[in-house]
């Protein structure tokens, strides 16, 4: 089984990274199709869901838009975290924050929109995005790479960032190898996990 | 359990104790027990610190057993903070001790007439209450390698810090864990005062020679655990979670929902909550070498917490918890968890509440004593409170008194009682619960979230606002029952969602006392600790207008949502209706 640097995993999918998704298109659809998290996976693990700082309880009805920021997370702990589960039986306990759709129109085309893993969900499926391609922010990126421990880049030999397939222990010495606001970071797997 | 040990602190000729049966108090256990005596034996308009009041330990009715989970303790008296009925509880290792020891409560009662510092050695034999003085100012962590050096590591200890002797709001009692370390702690309400007011540093406790306690019906009883333990280990919050990153695996989704209190509740949302979020705790833990899993008393199988260790690897304090991560961290504007792993550790020894310290800390930066994010200053002013000077006594009056004293006009209590981690105006119903316990400003009031199981006042729907009054009275009915078993409460997220794991609960108290109990008794429980409670409190002073939230949080909505606490007031009223 392939096992990857957890550190960066961790900082990277909790701040958020970018994925493009179909605006307008429901948050369903936008885990299956964009995210490609299998139909089950969704109904029984990821309990708790939030869509611009809003608990969902229903996400056929909730839908993207540019800029949309979705969290994704396991059944948490503690009356609050109860609370916040999608259709939970506590859900009236948060009433006043929960999502409803403003009917606003949106534009067509391909949008932004920010994902983030927490807890479970961060180790489970945290991976298989950095493997297939996520945009992060450089600032982020940098902040996290500078976090990362000896271990890390002992064990970790490249990453790939906008397609440029980037020699660990160069990317250690100069940060300043990626630049602009964004970029595709994909984490090629050559080694251990740190 | 059939006997109850009370020690007379100021009984002529010195401290004194007398075992008696257990007598009316007869099958109440946790704070069931400690809630029973308060109620009958204190004066309710009497000062806590005064002779009057009485400090009473209890554990759970499962607690000294092989059930799994149940090593909670309580801790109950009339509160210093509050001026109503307290129960604090902690686990550790005391509560399997003190029941092993066959104690249903040990209760200090009275004050002594000098200024000694005592220590009490309890037993196979019975109590010891003797003078030691040279423990006088001792921190909990200085204390503790003292009395293992005195009488070995086969001990649980309950002690107050500097902050107890002190006779502070914020003291807690500190519980030894497996490794000996004072870091489990009845925290809420000012409990280490009564302690200290009673001249009690430490109680030894020493269970060598006592036997495993024994149910009625041995066989039922060890099947009964073994359901309830598979079912804790397969439900993903209390077999995944809990262990994986511990409690503070919440600060990501609270913060996320907007209602993680930040800077003094002046936001919903902190943004370094990453930086101290429970995935990156758990991370920094392991690659430090602590632990990311580790149970607090033995018996523990959700195993939610850990071991902080510093830079250089050396052990600093037990995993933080959210609670406290949040109140020394969000709450302060500080994002640095080795910062907030050292204010949990001088919490520790000094013994004072993490909860109640961090908001009094909040309060002292809006008022101007420190500047939000300054850790090293939020460490210097809990230093202050441990030493006991000037400042360190406003500062140990907590939240409401610091508030006071330097003029700060939000200051976010119940009763005198500092919120926890969920700001109410995002969380309306836990806001519900803030207002109307009978212990001030508490999350666990309202936590056994298996009210559903229970049918606790029959069905409500979820889905209307309305609901959360009844499910708020619902969730303090179930909470106080759990709160009596001993049980920890995070038993509470697999009995949510998986009955049969409740009906293993309620077999194991069957097979253990020879009982019938079922779902409807538990709730009558719940409800007769809570009318116990309130009446404490009405003969106390206590009116309707104490079930209240601070007013600013019906008028400053708070971002990102820009909400206020909106349940009206009379609302509030029909909680303990029943």
């Amino acid at each position: 089984m392939e096992e990857y640097p957890s550190s960066l995993v961790s900082q990277v999918v909790q701040d958020g990274v970018i994925l493009t998704s179909r605006a307008g298109c429901s948050l369903r659809e936008f885990l299956t199709e964009e995210c490609r998290i299998p139909p089950e996976y969704i109904d029984t693990r990821i309990s708790t869901i939030f869509l611009d700082g809003s608990p969902i309880d229903d996400i056929d009805s909730a839908l993207i838009r540019d800029g949309s920021i979705v969290a994704l997370s396991a059944a948490m702990p503690g009356l609050v975290g109860a609370t916040m589960r999608r259709g939970g039986f506590y859900s009236s306990f948060r009433s006043s924050i929960t999502h409803a759709e403003s009917g606003e129109s949106w534009r067509a085309g391909m949008v932004p929109v920010r994902l983030k893993l927490f807890n479970l969900i961060m180790d489970e499926l945290g991976p298989g995005f950095l493997k297939r391609g996520v945009l992060v922010k450089c600032r982020d990126l940098a902040r996290a790479l500078a976090r990362q421990p000896d271990d890390f880049w002992e064990k970790c030999r490249n990453l790939t960032v906008n397609g440029e397939r980037i020699e660990c222990q160069r990317l250690r010495r100069d940060h300043a190898l990626f630049s602009g606001e964004m970029a595709l970071l994909t984490i090629a797997v050559t080694g251990a996990a740190s | 359990m059939d006997k109850i040990l009370r020690i007379d602190m100021g009984a002529d000729g010195g401290p004194k104790a007398t075992v008696s049966p257990v007598g009316d108090y007869a099958g109440l256990g946790g704070r069931a027990m400690t809630t029973a005596v308060v109620s009958r034996e204190v004066p309710p308009l009497c000062h806590p610190l005064g002779e009057e009041n009485k400090l009473v330990i209890a554990p759970g009715l499962l607690s000294g057993t092989i059930a799994s989970m149940s090593g909670r303790i309580s801790v109950g008296c009339k509160s210093p903070l509050t001026g109503g009925i307290k129960e604090a509880n902690s686990g550790g290792q005391a509560a399997q001790v003190i029941a092993r020891l066959g104690y249903a409560a040990i209760i200090l009662e009275g004050n002594p007439k000098t200024d000694d510092i005592y220590k009490i050695l309890i037993n196979k034999d019975g109590a010891a209450i003797t003078i030691d003085n040279s423990l006088r100012m001792l921190t909990n962590y200085d204390l503790i390698p003292r009395i293992t050096a005195e009488f070995g590591d086969n001990v649980a200890c309950m002690s107050i810090g500097t902050a107890g002797e002190m006779k502070m709001n914020v003291a807690s009692i500190a519980c030894t864990d497996m490794e000996l370390h004072p870091s489990r702690h009845a925290g809420r309400g000012g409990v280490g005062a009564v302690m200290g007011s009673k001249g009690v540093k430490v109680i030894v406790l020493d269970d060598t020679g006592m036997p495993m306690r024994e149910a009625k019906d041995p066989e039922g009883f060890k099947d009964a655990n073994k359901r309830f333990t598979a079912g804790l280990l397969k439900h993903p919050v209390t077999g995944q979670a809990l262990p994986a990153y511990g409690t503070n695996v919440l600060a990501n989704i609270i913060n996320e929902a907007g209602a993680y209190p930040t800077r003094n509740f002046k936001e919903g949302r902190f943004e370094g909550t990453a930086k101290i979020s429970g995935e990156t705790e758990a991370e920094i833990e392991v690659k430090r070498g602590g632990l990311a899993t580790h149970g607090c008393h033995e018996g523990c199988v959700i195993r939610c917490s850990g071991i902080y260790h510093d830079k250089d690897g050396h052990y600093l304090t037990k995993q933080p918890e959210y609670e406290t991560v949040w109140a020394h961290g969000a709450n302060c504007g500080i994002d640095d968890l080795d910062a907030i792993a050292m204010l949990d550790f001088l919490d520790d020894t000094y013994g004072i509440d993490t909860i109640e310290m961090g908001a009094t800390i909040g309060v002292a930066m809006e008022a101007g004593l420190a500047t939000f994010g300054d850790a090293e200053a939020a460490i210097n002013l809990v230093k202050e409170v441990g030493k006991g000077s000037h400042l360190g006594r406003i500062l140990g009056g907590g939240a409401a008194v610091t508030g006071k004293v330097y003029g700060v006009e939000r200051v976010p209590v119940v009763k005198g009682q500092a919120m926890p981690a969920y700001d109410p105006r995002a969380v309306q119903g836990i806001g519900v619960t803030y207002a109307t316990s009978t212990m001030g400003a508490d999350h666990t009031a309202g936590y056994a979230i298996a009210t559903n199981i229970l049918k606790v006042g029959g069905y409500v729907d979820p889905l209307k606002t309305e609901g959360q009054i009844e499910l708020s009275r619902n969730l303090q009915i179930a909470t106080a029952a759990v709160d009596s078993t001993g049980m920890c409460l995070f038993i509470a997220f697999a009995i949510l969602d998986q009955p049969d794991t409740f009906q293993a609960l309620l077999d194991l108290l069957n097979a253990f006392y020879g009982l019938s109990l079922t779902g409807d008794g538990v709730v009558e429980l719940g409800k007769k600790v809570l009318s116990m409670e309130r009446d404490f409190n009405a003969r106390a002073g206590f009116t309707a207008l104490h079930d209240r939230l601070p007013r600013y949080f019906s008028t400053e909505p708070v971002a990102p949502h820009n909400v206020t606490f909106t349940v009206k007031d009379e609302d509030l009223d029909k909680v303990f209706n029943w």
